[in-house]
């Protein structure tokens, strides 16, 4: 035939046939890339520490050593040190969160109805986002200080007592808290605001003429519209409570005693300061298999019902 | 005239409070640039000193004695590299998923659940495996190993991953579809549309990944704490190592602190549109 014609005729071939196999084929091959790094490196380190859990492991005795069944389980449930951690890492996310989300709301709302200025304020809030909680964690030691400390030295200025923030007993993990809410609650405010300047402006203009109370509207209009955001707010910061380790690296070592040593810390220290990775294995096992359990519980319908909702829109 | 009166007491009230909470926010970053120009005789002192004549010689200190500045290459190039990666893989990725749907969301899923991973539950393996693997030609030649840059590469890219998918989906779903239909009816292969037609397209949105997972892998602590020493350690634990047998150095911390956390602080102000998109792994648009 003529080559005029076998133009058109490839061409046709590319378009008018896009074999739902070769869809398949092409989608498939773009995802591999990315498939193959977490499979080999978060899959396969994992099953390593799966297999570390069941096998006696003193790194300061040797090697990886003997199948030991579920002694390692055994062992750790009964360890009082990791429930304590436990506990720890249960009262700083329960508090942390709690303060977080309350202060973040409130603050969200009362930038909401800031005339001016808005811009400044957000980049402001923006600010403790971009530092790494090692370092400025590390820099709040200063301020925390009992001889050089600005805080202290504003609490004796207005004849407050003067506390040890991070070596009494009573008060460490009230330190890190403080931290960690500074650092989170622009975070949750920041984006609470984003949900607020999302809402629709009809209903809360059909509620101001029929006459309804400032109270009725935010229980009836504002927070059920509200709801998803700030859920989808709530369980990141507790995911990423739970994982603590920073702030108490740096602030507290987990100190004193162990009164800050949260379920990260603790497992670092069995498994690099004491070299027991077969205890540390076992528990992060048990934390991983918690950590995964409740995000498919929580985020995954939340995720879905943002992103569904985001390609219908 | 009442009502204005007490509308106007309001406002005061409103930006009076406003005030506050950004003085608490912005007051512990302010006191370390501060602390960073102080002369020595004026950062041990009690009660803190607020006039004092500026000097350099904190971040001399750290430039100088404390090498400071090869922390920072250091970052640089482990982020830098661990970035580009985590862009390309993520891209192509995150394209399938928000086009051909791939693996109807179950994939996608399996992706955020990694990201669920507390990161210490890895790292007891990593430590491990990057021990034997340093000791091979391979890791040698890679510079996969304990203390060695390709180590924490790898750790960032793989925290990184889900993240920078998840946002980069929502990026993609933005991006009309029509445009590449009628790409494809002018015959370009899917290739060719990926790369000519939804890659400029997606530039932003690519370029706002890319700075969170800078931002990201030049922030994290617990991976270079634990896999690094000192050859391949990153600023966030050379700040460390101002720690002295005398005491904590602050001066020189503050010092260091400061020039590790500006370049930080200038992308995220650059960036403040997209903040809530990328915190939120773009499901809240903002």
């Amino acid at each position: 035939m003529s080559q005029s014609l076998s133009v058109p005729a490839s061409r046709e071939r590319g378009v008018a046939s896009p074999t739902a196999m070769s869809d398949r084929w092409f989608s498939i091959l773009l995802v591999v890339p990315a498939m193959l790094v977490i499979l080999v490196f978060a899959l396969l380190p994992l099953a390593y520490a799966l297999d570390v859990s069941f096998r006696f492991a003193d790194l300061t005795r040797g090697q990886i050593g003997d199948f030991v069944g579920l002694d390692n389980y055994r062992a750790v449930l009964h360890d009082r040190a990791f429930w304590s951690s436990v506990w720890v890492t249960l009262k700083f996310t329960l508090t942390a969160v709690t303060l977080e989300m309350v202060l973040g709301i409130a603050i969200a709302f009362l930038i909401h109805g800031a005339t001016a200025g808005k811009g400044i304020i957000r980049s402001l809030m923006i600010l403790p986002l971009a530092t790494s909680a090692a370092v400025t964690g590390l820099f709040w030691r200063y301020l925390y200080d009992t001889q050089f400390g600005l805080i202290n030295y504003f609490l004796g200025l207005v004849g407050l007592p003067e506390p040890n923030w991070l070596g009494d007993y009573t008060i460490a993990l009230w330190s890190v808290i403080l931290f960690d809410v500074w650092q989170w609650t622009p975070f949750v405010a920041l984006i609470a605001l984003a949900g607020l300047q999302a809402l629709p402006k009809e209903p809360f203009e059909a509620a101001e003429l029929d006459g309804a109370s400032t109270f009725r509207v935010l229980r009836t209009l504002t927070f059920p519209m509200l709801k998803p955001v700030l859920f989808l707010v709530l369980v990141l910061r507790t995911i990423d409570s739970v994982r603590l380790y920073d702030a108490v690296a740096v602030l507290t070592r987990g100190g004193p005693g162990t009164v800050t040593e949260t379920m990260t810390f603790y497992l670092y220290r069995t498994g690099l300061k004491l070299f027991r990775m077969d205890y540390a294995s076992t528990m992060a096992i048990f934390f991983l298999y918690a950590m995964l359990v409740a995000s498919l519980f929580a985020l995954r319908p939340l995720l879905t019902q943002f992103s569904s909702r985001a390609s219908e829109g | 005239m009442l009502q204005r009166e007490s509308s106007f007491a309001k406002e005061a009230l409103r930006y009076g409070l406003i005030v506050l909470v950004l003085g608490f926010i912005v007051f512990p970053i302010a006191w370390m640039i501060i602390t960073s120009f102080k002369p020595a005789d004026a950062v041990m002192v009690s009660p803190p000193r607020f006039l004092f004549t500026p000097t350099l010689e904190n971040y001399t200190h750290a430039i100088y004695d404390k090498n400071f500045l090869f922390y920072i290459k250091n970052t640089l190039f482990i982020s830098v590299a661990s970035t580009v990666i985590v862009v390309v893989t993520g891209s192509l990725a995150a394209y399938s998923f928000a086009r051909y749907n791939v693996g109807d969301g179950h994939l996608l899923f399996f992706i955020l659940s990694t990201k669920m991973f507390p990161a210490i539950a890895v790292i007891l393996p990593y430590f491990l495996i990057f021990r034997d693997v340093g000791k091979t030609g391979i890791g040698r030649f890679f510079g996969i190993g304990l203390d060695q840059p390709g180590a924490l590469i790898i750790s960032y890219t793989v925290f990184n991953l889900p993240f920078a998918i998840w946002l980069l989906v929502s990026f993609f779903q933005d991006i009309p579809r029509e445009l590449e239909h009628s790409a494809r009816l002018d015959g370009l292969s899917r290739l060719k549309v990926l790369a000519k037609v939804v890659c400029p397209l997606a530039a932003p949105g690519i370029a706002v990944t890319g700075v969170f997972t800078l931002i990201f892998s030049w922030n994290e602590f617990l991976f270079a704490y634990i896999l690094t020493r000192k050859a391949a350690s990153t600023v966030t634990v050379g700040v460390e190592s101002f720690f002295t047998l005398q005491g904590i150095l602050w001066g020189p911390v503050a010092a260091a602190a400061t020039i590790s956390v500006l370049p930080m602080l200038v992308f995220v102000l650059a960036m403040q549109r997209y903040m809530v998109r990328g915190l939120t792994f773009g499901a809240v648009r903002g």
